[in-house]
Order: structure tokens, then C-alpha cells, then sequence
């Protein structure tokens, strides 16, 4: 099952010298990245260095100062309709059930919410929370909350998922869950996966290649492809090629500290 | 259900109790001490006078109610408007935010005089004055609760290529709605204060009017009949909006919307 960079077409996402400042402050330097279709890549780095500011950039909602970024060979100019996105917190609307929180990019992409319906609810059912769709958030676990957001952000079928450290707010028993449920429903539901996160083991475990990116100004430093067969379930973080990859990116985390 | 209910009952009980207590022992005390009822009439007295003049307490009740809830009705929307270009509007915000700040400084009970020398002594005066009253806070209020939307909130839905217009619907609207009702819970009392107070400076009918009239003559039993009615006609007013917030906000558990209507 183990997929090989060398097999895939070309890339979804291109990002090109990308730059951003603020006023003066340069928070991302010379960022350059390709991501293939389906492909599952991590931005590894500390909190704080940039790692949100270039998803948001991809995103559309943040300009980048220099560069260039591209889905699909079409310049990032804004915010796109084949984008998801899932963020730190699950910013669910406290008022709307979680069908209709779901159904929100619908609503907003003026979708017909009849066809959507079904797969709001498909995707829930995977998500294992189609019995609580007609509650509210605030009846809902830290965990099932997020995995709302994440059915939110794949509801409208976007080419790309951005995931900007969706499980730091969880504790670390929900947050390997999470990690297991997310790989299920990535493998049913095939999508380019940019996941930023600060967990150097929920990145091995995650992704096809995992990227550090350096202290402020954020550079990308280096690039680690996770060769660990696919399926992967939770046994695979006690194997030895698992914990080799980990210390393998703990020294390149330190590295790019000293630098 | 039938628990919740009987719960709430159990809850009541002891500030009703301690009600009762309390106007047994002021009707104990007016008997006891043959209290002239010109200085202070007993409750007995009160409801007496309050079944027999009914409809002269009526007919001065509903000019007032009318004039409460219509300037009440005024401010709300003007205050809704304005809070809305106040926070869309970074030039409006500017200049009118600190007018509107500025301008309670003036105790606006005291321009009811004013209003009587330019409106008349009609309903022009009590309406303006009711309206003026409640405005500031209906504003504030409500422009806390339109700024008051999660910078998280609004990237999520920008990603999801919301528009402004979609953003104001969808989410900063229900997202105000309880700081809005807040602010019609205070307007609502305020209304009737300046109604009053515009009824007590110079008008023809009123409860303001009824209470000052019966002071003149010295019957007091009539002017806590007319205390007492505008007491409970502002209970029901304040309740109808407290449910009407209860059906609106269902997502916020009601003890959430204890904590905003303390707070």
C-alpha cells in the first residue's frame, strides 16, 4: 500500500519564493513547496513560526508580500471554492445544529443544500456523530465538535484540505483518536492534505511527507517522506520504523534550531 | 419537565413568601397603629382603590403603555441601524461613537421641559423623551454584540468564501442578538421613566399625569393604585421581551441568559 512521491501527477499546489511581512517583520522568507493530488503533507514547526500565516496564504485570506501560489495551475488571488479548511479551535456556530454547521460552505457557496444534505450526513455517519446532527454544539465533546469542523470543511468535495493544528486543543487520548479517525475518512474520501501541527509523532503518523519549517523568519528546512504502510492504525507508533522517523525529525527540529 | 417546572415553583417560593410576609406586616401595622391612609394606605386599600377606579386607571394606563412601547419600538430600530453603520463604517465610528458617548453626559430627564416648550404638552414630548432615553443603550449595546463576533468566526467563513453580506446574516446578526436583547431588557424599563417624567412635567393624560393629579389631592390611595399598576404593566413588558429572548437565543442555556440580564 505504500505510495511513492515518484508516482504522482502533477502537483495541486504550487507554492513559489513566497514572502510575507508584516509592516516590518519578516515572518515567512523564500517558502517554496509542491504537493501532489492526495497526497498527505505535515508543516512541522514551533508554535509561532509562520506555519498558519503560509496555510492562510493558501488559503486566500492572508496576502503574501512576494511569490507565487497556485492551485490547480490557477494563481491564488483570493478565497477559493475548492478549498477546505480546519482550524485550531472547531468555530462552530453556536446556533446552528451540526447538519446545519456543516451545511454552512454550502450555504455561503449557494450549493443546493438537498443534494448536500446527503452527503453532510454520509460524512457524518463516518465521522461515527449522524446520531447527534440535529444537536447543538454545546452538547457536543471537544472531539466531536472538531470532527463537525472536519466534515464542515469536506462537505462541498474541496480539492484541497487545510489543516492548521486541528488537535491541539485536544487532550492527548482524543487527540491520537482524532489523528486514527482522520486517516479513515482520508482514506474514504482522497484529498491533498496540508496538516500544520507541533506534534513530531501526529505528523509521522499522518503523512506521506512531512516538512520542518525553521524559527522566524519561517523557511522550509527539510523535507522527510514517511515511508510507513497505508492503512496505518495506532499500533504502527510503537514500531521501530515509526520511532526512527520521529528521532530522525526531532534532529532535523534541532538543526533548524541552531541555525 | 413536570421537575423543571416544579423546581422553578420551589425557587419562587421564598421571594413570593417573603413578599406576603412583608405586606402582612405593613397591613398589620397601618390597622395596629391607625395609620391615616393620606400618610400611608394599607394593601387592603390599595386593591380596594385599584377595583374601584379601574377604568379611570386604565384610561390614563394605556396612553402611557402606548407611548413606552412605541418609543421603546423607536430605539430599538434606530439603535439596531446605528449600531450596524457604526461598525461597518470606520468613518461613522469615529465621529458619531464619541457624540453618542459624549451626549450621556446631559441627563436627558432634564430636557423634558425643553420638549414640552417645543412640542407641546401632547404625546410628542413623552415619545421623544422615551426614545431619547433608551437610545444609548439600545446603541451600545448593540454594537457591542455586532463587534463582538470571534476573529476565528470570521476567517472560517471568509476561507469559506462568505461574503460581507452573508457574514452579516449568517452570523454576525444571531451572534448580536443576545447583547440586543439585553439592551431592549434595560430600554424597556427606561421607556417608562421617561415617559413619566415627560407626564409629570405637563400632559393631559397619563399614568405620570393620574399620579401627579392625585397628589395634588392629596389621595393617595389613588397615586400607589397608579404606582402599583405601573409597576406591573413594566413586568409584563420586561417579561415579554425575557421570553421572546428565551425563544430567540435557544442556544444559550437559560442560566446564560440569567447571567446577561444580570450583567
Amino acid at each position: 500500500m505504500s505510495r511513492k512521491l515518484t508516482e504522482c501527477s502533477a502537483p495541486v499546489l504550487r507554492i513559489k519564493n513566497v514572502q510575507k511581512f508584516y509592516s516590518d517583520l519578516e515572518a515567512i522568507r523564500n517558502v517554496s513547496l509542491e504537493v501532489a493530488a492526495n497526497e498527505f503533507v505535515s508543516i512541522l514547526g514551533p508554535s509561532g513560526c509562520g506555519k498558519s500565516t503560509l496555510l492562510m496564504m493558501i488559503a486566500g485570506v492572508v496576502d503574501k508580500t512576494a511569490g507565487e501560489i497556485s492551485i490547480n495551475n490557477v494563481p491564488v488571488t483570493g478565497p477559493r471554492r475548492d478549498i477546505g479548511a480546519v482550524f485550531q479551535q472547531p468555530v462552530l456556530l453556536p446556533w446552528r445544529t451540526v447538519l446545519d454547521n456543516v451545511l454552512f460552505p454550502v450555504e455561503l457557496l449557494k450549493l443546493p443544500r438537498a443534494k448536500y444534505k446527503e452527503r453532510a450526513m454520509e460524512l457524518l455517519r463516518m465521522a461515527k456523530i449522524e446520531d447527534f446532527a440535529s444537536n447543538l454544539p454545546r452538547q457536543l465533546s471537544g472531539g466531536m465538535r472538531q470532527r463537525t469542523a472536519i466534515c464542515r470543511a469536506l462537505v462541498h468535495n474541496p480539492s484541497i484540505l487545510l489543516m492548521d493544528e486541528p488537535f491541539s486543543a485536544l487532550d492527548a487520548i482524543t487527540r491520537d483518536a482524532m489523528g486514527v479517525e482522520l486517516l479513515r475518512i482520508w482514506q474514504a474520501n482522497r484529498k491533498t492534505v496540508i496538516f500544520v501541527t507541533h506534534s513530531i509523532r501526529e505528523a509521522v503518523f499522518l503523512s506521506d511527507r512531512v516538512i520542518v519549517m525553521g524559527r522566524r523568519p519561517a523557511i522550509l528546512m527539510e523535507e522527510t517522506p514517511i515511508g510507513l504502510p497505508r492503512p496505518r492504525d495506532i499500533a504502527i507508533m510503537e514500531s521501530e520504523p515509526f520511532n526512527a522517523y520521529v528521532r530522525q525529525l526531532r534532529k532535523a527540529i534541532e538543526v533548524s534550531h541552531a541555525q | 419537565m413536570l421537575n423543571n417546572a416544579r423546581i422553578k415553583l420551589l425557587e419562587l417560593s421564598w421571594p413570593v413568601g417573603i413578599s406576603l410576609m412583608l405586606l402582612a406586616a405593613w397591613e398589620g401595622v397601618v390597622r395596629g397603629l391607625g395609620v391615616r391612609s393620606i400618610i400611608l394606605p394599607s394593601p387592603s386599600q390599595i386593591i380596594e382603590t385599584l377595583i374601584e377606579r379601574r377604568e379611570l386607571l386604565l384610561a390614563n394606563l394605556w396612553p402611557s403603555l402606548a407611548l413606552t412601547v412605541l418609543g421603546f419600538a423607536l430605539s430599538v430600530v434606530g439603535g439596531v441601524l446605528v449600531a450596524v453603520l457604526i461598525t461597518y463604517s470606520s468613518l461613522l465610528r469615529r465621529s458619531l461613537y464619541p457624540i453618542i458617548v459624549v451626549s450621556q453626559v446631559v441627563p436627558k430627564i432634564s430636557i423634558a421641559p425643553l420638549f414640552i416648550v417645543w412640542f407641546g404638552t401632547g404625546m410628542m414630548p413623552s415619545l421623544l423623551l422615551a426614545f431619547l432615553i433608551t437610545f444609548f443603550p439600545m446603541t451600545i449595546n448593540s454594537a457591542l454584540g455586532f463587534r463582538s463576533i470571534d476573529e476565528e468566526i470570521h476567517l472560517m467563513a471568509r476561507t469559506f468564501m462568505g461574503s460581507p453580506w452573508q457574514i452579516f446574516w449568517k452570523i454576525r446578526m444571531p451572534n448580536a442578538l443576545p447583547h440586543i436583547f439585553s439592551g431592549m431588557k434595560i430600554s424597556i424599563t427606561l421607556a417608562i421613566i421617561g415617559v413619566i417624567v415627560s407626564e409629570f412635567v405637563a400632559s393631559q393624560a397619563g399614568i405620570g399625569y393620574l399620579i401627579k393629579l392625585a397628589g395634588g389631592l392629596l389621595d393617595t390611595p389613588l397615586m400607589m393604585a397608579a404606582i402599583t399598576v405601573l409597576s406591573i404593566a413594566g413586568l409584563v413588558l420586561y417579561g415579554l421581551i425575557a421570553l421572546v429572548e428565551q425563544r430567540s437565543i435557544y442556544w444559550q442555556s437559560s442560566s446564560d441568559i440569567g447571567a446577561i440580564a444580570g450583567g
